[in-house]
């Protein structure tokens, strides 16, 4: 609750003074443990902000939205550790100017909220880089674990179980900040890559592909797990990917808004053992 | 013989400068070679999307070959080193999601190793060939052509 209501101060006395032009935030939602995205560009709607431990959309993905930066102008936004990190790599990835976003930082443990110290993303480095010291110790969920543990036919076997409740609503990629192309690959028809169908082998295509774009960028956010109609445990293809590029090429997505994407740079030295 | 060997169907994306200019002097060294293969020529190994190797499956591929240049000899100083780790992204997503990881093989083959290249095009086939045909993905390719159920 105070974290709430400092961060109301905050965002009225930047709108006020029209530092910012609008603030992305969180509102109440359909049920009390629900919220849903919030801009709001005058200081009087400041007090419709919500800020408690279920606010854990990811909100970075707005910030693309088409023309809303062009006016270079400041948007001020709420975001997790994982919201930091999404931003970083849009604008890596050349998509928003870092200088524009003014981050409302916060964290929760429970249901106790805390705020994160600073407003522009080289503030939270040091943070970002205790993440990835602490990441290899966290524990990994034990779907994911039991998944590793399984062999080829009955990982197949799995995901196709998975996949085959799929309807490509493409809700995924819609929920995701990382998908920001203007044309998606499933949108192209000449060619015509993935198998537009709802069958098991286009359903299939998608979520390898889709899997495959956020390799070393997804940030497990959780957007698209929620985001998910049937509930597939996109999560952890993407937990997966994101476990590879840190042991293959020690990347941690998102440390900061001048790194290198993992897929577009390379060592000379990168390791593997399976090229004849 | 009274059974009939089962026959793979390989496909080969090969960079121009390397792999193909080496399937060429196989051809003129008058190398003989397994004739399951068929190649797809493309400038560079870093043009290789990894759609390439789904699609051929989708199109009913039991194997799939990817082969370029050696480290350090890209024609274009460093697409081989893109491409290297796209492929190694992409080879441990199909083995999370249960594609055999021996069905999809990586090579680097130089303009001067056509022996190389029809050793590997040999080893290939016969790797394949014991893996059988890949019936998982013929079972989904049977799936998506019939309608749809509601």
């Amino acid at each position: 609750m105070i974290t709430q209501e400092k961060y109301r101060t905050t965002v009225k006395e930047l709108l006020a003074s029209d530092s910012v032009k609008m603030v992305i935030g969180y509102k109440p939602g359909s049920t009390p443990d629900r919220r849903r995205p919030l801009f709001i560009r005058s200081s009087d709607d400041a007090d419709q902000l919500v800020l408690d431990s279920t606010c854990i959309t990811n909100l970075s993905g707005y910030l693309v939205a088409e023309g809303l930066l062009s006016d270079e102008k400041r948007v001020g936004i709420f975001l997790r550790p994982e919201g930091i990190r999404s931003i970083n790599i849009l604008a890596a990835e050349y998509q928003l100017n870092m200088d524009q976003i003014v981050i409302f930082g916060f964290d929760s443990t429970g249901r106790e909220v805390r705020p994160l110290e600073g407003r522009h993303s080289k503030d939270f480095s040091a943070l970002l880089s205790d993440i990835k010291e602490n990441s290899p110790q966290i524990s990994k969920e034990p779907l994911l674990e039991s998944i590793e543990r399984m062999n080829e036919q009955e990982r197949f076997d799995f995901w196709q179980e998975e996949f085959s409740r799929c309807i490509k609503c493409y809700a995924c990629r819609q929920a995701c900040p990382m998908c920001y192309c203007r044309r998606c690959i499933v949108d192209s028809n000449q060619p015509q890559w993935v198998n537009t169908s709802s069958h098991t082998l286009g359903n299939f295509e998608w979520n390898v592909v889709r899997a495959f774009h956020l390799s070393g960028r997804c940030v497990q956010c959780g957007n698209c797990d929620r985001a998910c109609p049937v509930n597939i445990p996109l999560r952890l293809i993407n937990q997966r990917m994101a476990e590879m590029v840190l042991e293959g090429f020690d990347h941690f997505a998102g440390l900061s808004p001048t790194q290198e994407p993992v897929l577009a740079s390379f060592k000379k030295d990168d390791t593997e053992t399976f090229i004849l | 013989m009274s059974e009939q060997q089962f026959e793979p169907n390989i496909i080969a994306f090969v960079c121009t400068y390397c792999t193909y200019a080496g399937a060429d002097l196989a051809g003129t060294s008058r190398l003989k070679y397994a004739p399951n293969v068929r190649i797809v020529r493309l400038p560079c190994t870093g043009r290789i999307s990894p759609m390439f190797i789904l699609k051929a499956l989708q199109k009913g591929a039991d194997g799939v070959l990817v082969s370029g240049c050696h480290p350090g000899d890209c024609h274009f100083t460093h697409g081989n080193y893109h491409a290297r780790r796209r492929w190694m992204v992409f080879r441990s997503l199909l083995e999370f999601t249960g594609i055999s990881p021996e069905r999809v093989k990586y090579s680097w083959i130089s303009a001067a190793e056509g022996s190389k290249f029809a050793d590997l095009i040999n080893s290939v086939t016969e790797d394949i060939r014991k893996l059988g045909p890949f019936d998982q993905y013929q079972q989904m390719i049977k799936d998506a052509q019939s309608p749809a159920t509601l």
